[in-house]
């Protein structure tokens, strides 16, 4: 998938990606990797503002350690960031749903 | 293990213009990806190669950066409230015939001049793809617009203390954004002497 395409999108793949627990950067990008199945078509050094982005609106948070002599940044959810990324599975579940019955010609799922 | 002379090289380009702690960790995710491609089979070279390509453009990552630097942020707030402010200003200063005020015509004239440098310097924070350049706008312009707001309220408590309610509106929001400037400048100082040494 192209990066133009997941524009809207990545913020919340970034939150699920650190829904586990917390990662460094290098981490989320191997887990966005691997849960889309290697499709991510994204330059890695554009996660990093991203990863930014989501710390200044207090949705994650990022700590500092020494790894292989190397300074490390990992980062985790904060419970704002929780919230943010239960909001927007539910949006996108709603969006999703809405595209595929426009798309296919099936009906869109009445309520229970 | 020392670092092939592609990375130390793509990474000086981005130390050119990030900040230190952003740099730092942009060389642990480019180490690792260099040594994914390393464990893949890949001589030291081609790995960084394919670790850099993978990593993208310097230039990509450091207009990336600057779109999430606080100079930034603060310069979009400045562009989105000052066409308002100026609106109060222009409104006050015309109805308090402000040309009739004990103001030497120079000082407006500098004023003038500091407000168009100042929208110039924060239009090149809002648009300009540098991390320093955008640093560098941000906090000269936020700079020379708390200037002006201390300016106009030194002027019009001087000149016209009789204040109507069109010059305590574009004073009240002169000095909400004098405050919010001041704050700004703090951020920004903080973020200038990581990336501008």
């Amino acid at each position: 998938m192209r990066g133009e395409e997941l524009k809207g999108h990545l913020d919340a793949m970034l939150l699920a990606a650190l829904e586990g627990g917390p990662r460094h950067g290098y981490a989320v990008i191997e887990a966005l990797r691997q849960s889309t199945g290697g499709k991510l078509d994204l330059p890695t050094g554009t996660i990093y503002p991203a990863l930014r982005r989501l710390e200044q609106a207090g949705l994650i948070t990022g700590s500092w350690s020494v790894v292989a002599g190397r300074r490390r940044r990992d980062y985790e959810l904060t419970p704002d960031g929780r919230q943010a990324l239960t909001g927007r599975r539910a949006d996108w579940r709603d969006f999703s749903a809405m595209v595929t019955a426009a798309l296919e010609g099936n009906p869109w799922p009445s309520p229970a | 293990m020392a670092q092939p002379r592609l990375i130390t090289g793509y990474l000086s380009a981005l130390s050119a213009q990030l900040p230190a702690p952003v740099v730092a960790e942009l060389a642990d995710g480019l180490g690792e990806t260099h040594q994914h491609y390393l464990r893949q089979g890949l001589g030291p070279d081609a790995a960084a190669r394919a670790a850099i390509a993978e990593f993208g453009e310097p230039s990509l990552v450091i207009a990336g950066f600057a779109e999430v630097s606080p100079a930034r942020r603060v310069a979009r707030r400045l562009m989105c409230t000052g066409p308002l402010v100026g609106a109060c200003w222009a409104t006050a200063l015309i109805t308090g015939r402000a040309w009739a005020w004990p103001v030497q015509p120079a000082v407006f004239l500098l004023a003038g001049l500091v407000l168009l440098a100042s929208i110039g310097l924060i239009v090149s924070a809002v648009a300009g793809p540098g991390y320093r350049s955008v640093v560098r706008a941000g906090l000269a312009g936020c700079a020379g617009v708390a200037a002006l707001d201390a300016f106009l309220i030194s002027a019009v408590l001087l000149a016209d203390p009789a204040l109507g309610w069109i010059t305590s509106l574009a004073l009240a929001a002169s000095l909400t954004r004098l405050m919010f400037s001041a704050r700004s400048l703090r951020w920004c100082l903080a973020d200038a002497a990581h990336s501008l040494r």
